[in-house]
């Protein structure tokens, strides 16, 4: 079995499959992924932290922050770059360099002013919104970029507390009466501002790509501000977005602070104004690219016709890099049936990125990987065998959740969720071992076992289900999936879940209603939410005060352990996870039972027995079942 | 602590035709602590599917019903409610009969929404849900909640200003006593 984590650790690129079929024909019997895919991490950490950096007197990132809340700003104010450059909402009305000056020459005034702002004193009107020009802020923001620093890395940070309820760009009235969109309203073509509001933000995102900027958005309200509509301009731009309740909650304010984490040289880890190209040997072209890039528009010769996500170019975009910042890239073979590719001719892959370190400094990056063909002249079970084996179905998880995820900004997501289930079937029926219409002798290989239960949990998730999600939600958790590295996005697919008892180390359990035992703690996380679950009996031998007692030392460390394996995610994780500390039958709990494979329910199982697990009220159907199906379909000839 | 609100319009009777509030383009708010039980509610009510779902956050409205907002969270949260307010037809008032050390939470959040100028017409329409797990008894649930005195679970002439308001028992997960409750609500909306 290949070893696909170490090949991802020395190039920051993995792919779905790592033998190659030697022809279109055979990669189209290839199942599940027609063509191969590859993440591609441009930035890597070393390449990040290793580098060593020359100060460089020219031209600095520039960040404009805004619209900021004062205390963010007066608490962050250390933050800056040294480069920043500042400007409030009256500058922008005025695009002029004169209005903007390096931080170090304002700092002073700044902070003043700062110190000095009084709360808006006009009174809204309880029953209306506050006037937001949240699109035309936009525009000047971006205008205003464009002209003082265009093809420079820099960024606008927009901190937004609220809708945009005036001028362009508005995403709901201001009249309370009228509700703000919900998916619903979407569906049935009845968001009335949405698509204009949609269509400008794009114009600005247009805008910003074209001059190397990046639009950062820092959503802080309890109810939706228009990410949906926004959330182009950080996409393009490779932007990063948060999704917080509110300026004070941590989930903004621990996020914004790392974002100003420095390395070891005491410079930030960000990458600017980049561009990555790809070439590739002869027989190979790439169909597109999905993740938070745009297109150049490079017609070269290996463009492949078929476009999968942003296609039709071999260079893209992209405006903000950082350590996190992953790309999926598509590919296919492009040569014919009759056509054998000799052994000597390796299948190279080559991304060249370019970027702009966070001092100005040019950085040229060049990956070139390689992977085998297939054996062409045997065309009996081995070739079968030889690309099975090179089959990562962790990086086939994570491509195929951003090609579900890219669809749904155009498709309907019952279809969404039909088509992960043909090409699930498909890559089964192909990949596995069976006798046909005998569902019973169906075997997966280990390096295919757990992708059905990947899309399993893909199908329930956040990311294809609109039920219980606002529309600015779905956009938050859709752009995340699109940002991050394969294991990241595993954890987002399926969420992990450890459990920790008296009977021996913490282990990972799996990720259903019987790993949810009275006497045990369990600890999840979902990429968005850590969680710590304390079981009834765990709960309540707390609530009677048992850990305070010496005598019960082990009891203490029993519930320390989690806090602090919670505590080391949330200290790495970007942005800062909502974090739920809950014991069994709180309201709270329904985290984590809204997330697990609902083995036991409330049909299922009549007889509650606290030591098997715990009884989810719900009709949805459960991993066996979903499996018993797939091999059902699988089989069938 | 936590709070949540949710608004409904009435679309999904549109396919119940022997319903009573069919055609009845209503405002409703769905109220109550967190794990009342509301978002499960408007599942089943949208497409009769029982489903675990997580707290939730953002208010918002389950596809096929035109408006359901659920906020979530901390006293912050409570500034939303008013946001929904605004031409409210009814308000649906969930708690989880199976908890009763959160009543008194519950009866100063409903007590509150009871004396609150901008909903003093609205009827009331409050749902003890749960009752499948506890089994606690309506007139328990009447007297935790300060609802001993009700307009009737009939159809019954209000005199002008008399706020229409009724406590109904339900179990959603065994989707039984809330259509009731519903039923009532429609004699009170126009």
């Amino acid at each position: 079995m290949m070893n696909f984590d170490q090949a991802e650790d020395k190039d920051g690129v993995r792919f779905s499959w790592n033998v190659w079929p030697t022809s279109r024909v055979e990669a189209t019997l290839h199942a599940a992924n027609e063509r191969h895919c590859a993440t591609h991490l441009p930035v890597h950490r070393r390449h990040l932290s290793a580098r060593r950096r020359t100060p460089s007197a020219d031209r600095l990132a520039h960040h404009v922050a805004l619209a900021a809340p004062r205390e963010l700003v007066r608490r962050s104010d250390h933050l800056w770059f040294d480069g920043a450059v500042l400007g409030s909402p009256e500058t922008f009305n005025l695009v002029s360099k004169r209005f903007l000056v390096p931080v170090g020459e304002c700092e002073f005034n700044l902070t003043s002013i700062l110190e000095e702002i009084q709360k808006d004193p006009c009174r809204v009107s309880s029953d209306k919104r506050p006037q937001r020009a949240t699109g035309i802020a936009f525009s000047v923001a971006a205008s205003l970029l464009q002209a003082v620093a265009p093809n420079t890395g820099a960024r606008i940070m927009a901190f937004i507390g609220g809708p945009a309820t005036v001028g362009l760009g508005l995403v709901v009235g201001e009249d309370l009466k009228e509700p703000i969109r919900s998916h619903h309203d979407i569906i049935k073509y009845k968001a009335k501002h949405s698509s204009k509001a949609y269509l400008h933000y794009k114009s600005i995102a247009e805008q910003a790509v074209s001059g190397g900027h990046v639009i950062d958005i820092f959503s802080c309200s309890l109810d939706q501000v228009g990410l949906y509509e926004m959330r182009e301009m950080v996409k393009m731009t490779g932007g990063f977005m948060v999704l917080a309740d509110g300026f004070f909650h941590p989930m903004f304010q621990q996020s914004f602070q790392k974002i100003f984490t420095r390395d070891t040289e005491h410079q930030f880890n960000m990458g600017y104004n980049a561009d990555i190209q790809i070439s590739t040997s002869r027989y190979l072209k790439v169909c597109g690219a999905i993740g938070h890039l745009s297109s150049l528009n490079v017609q070269s010769p290996n463009v492949s016709e078929n476009e999968i996500g942003i296609g039709g170019t071999s260079s893209w975009k992209v405006c903000g890099l950082d350590q996190n910042s992953t790309f999926a890239f598509y590919f296919e073979v492009a040569n014919q049936h009759t056509n054998p590719i000799a052994p000597d001719q390796p299948g190279l892959i080559q991304f060249i990125t370019t970027y702009q370190n966070s001092q100005g400094k040019r950085i040229l990056r060049v990956t070139t990987v390689r992977r085998d063909w297939s054996d062409t002249a045997n065309e009996s079970n081995d070739s079968v065998s030889m690309l099975a084996n090179g089959f990562d179905q962790e990086t086939s998880a994570a491509l195929m959740a951003r090609l579900a995820v890219f669809k749904a900004e155009t498709e309907e997501l019952p279809d969404i969720t039909r088509w992960l289930d043909k090409m699930l079937i498909r890559l089964v029926s192909k990949y596995a071992d069976f006798r046909k219409d005998d569902p019973r002798s169906f075997k997966l290989a280990p390096n295919f076992a757990i992708y059905p239960h990947f899309m399993f949990h893909l199908r329930r998730s956040n990311f294809l289900q609109a039920f219980n999600n606002s529309p600015d939600e779905s956009s938050f958790y859709r752009f995340m999936l699109n940002r991050e590295n394969v294991s990241n996005t595993l954890i987002m697919i399926q969420p992990t879940l450890e459990k920790y008892s008296f009977n021996g180390p913490p282990e990972p359990v799996a990720l259903s209603a019987t790993s949810i035992t009275s006497d045990t703690i369990l600890l999840l996380d979902t990429f968005f939410h850590v969680l710590i679950f304390h079981g009834e009996t765990i709960a309540k031998w707390r609530k009677e005060g048992y850990d305070k007692n010496p005598q019960y030392q082990n009891f203490k460390d029993l519930l320390q352990a989690p806090k602090d394996d919670a505590n080391a995610i949330l200290r790495d994780r970007f942005p800062y996870p909502r974090y739920i500390d809950c014991d069994q039958h709180s309201g709270e709990a329904r985290f984590l039972l809204a997330t697990i494979d609902p083995n036991l329910t409330h049909v299922s199982n009549a007889q509650q027995d606290p030591t098997k697990g715990e009884v989810v009220f719900t009709d949805d159907v459960n991993l066996h079942v979903f499996l018993e199906h797939l091999k059902k379909f699988a089989v069938q000839s | 602590m936590s709070f949540y609100v949710a608004t409904i319009q009435f679309d999904w009777y549109r396919r119940k035709k022997a319903d009573r509030l069919y055609n009845k383009n209503a405002k409703i708010l769905f109220l109550g602590l967190d794990n009342a039980g509301k978002t499960t509610l408007l599942g089943v009510l949208k497409d009769g599917r029982l489903s675990q779902n997580r707290p939730t956050f953002h208010p918002k409205m389950p596809v096929n019903i035109s408006q359901t907002y659920d906020l979530g969270g901390h006293e912050t949260a409570r500034r939303l409610w008013k946001d929904y307010y605004t031409s409210v037809d009814a308000i649906v008032f969930m708690v989880d009969s199976s908890a009763p050390q959160r009543f008194e939470e519950s009866k100063r959040e409903l007590d509150a929404l009871l004396s609150s100028d901008e909903l003093s017409n609205v009827p009331f329409l409050i749902l003890g849900n749960k009752i499948d797990i506890a089994g606690t008894s309506e007139e328990k649930f009447r007297a935790s909640m300060g609802l001993t005195q009700t307009t009737g679970k009939d159809k019954v002439p209000l005199n002008p200003g008399v706020r229409p308001i009724e406590v109904f028992m339900c179990s959603v997960v065994r989707r039984f006593g809330y259509g009731d409750g519903f039923r009532w609500l429609s004699n009170y909306i126009n």
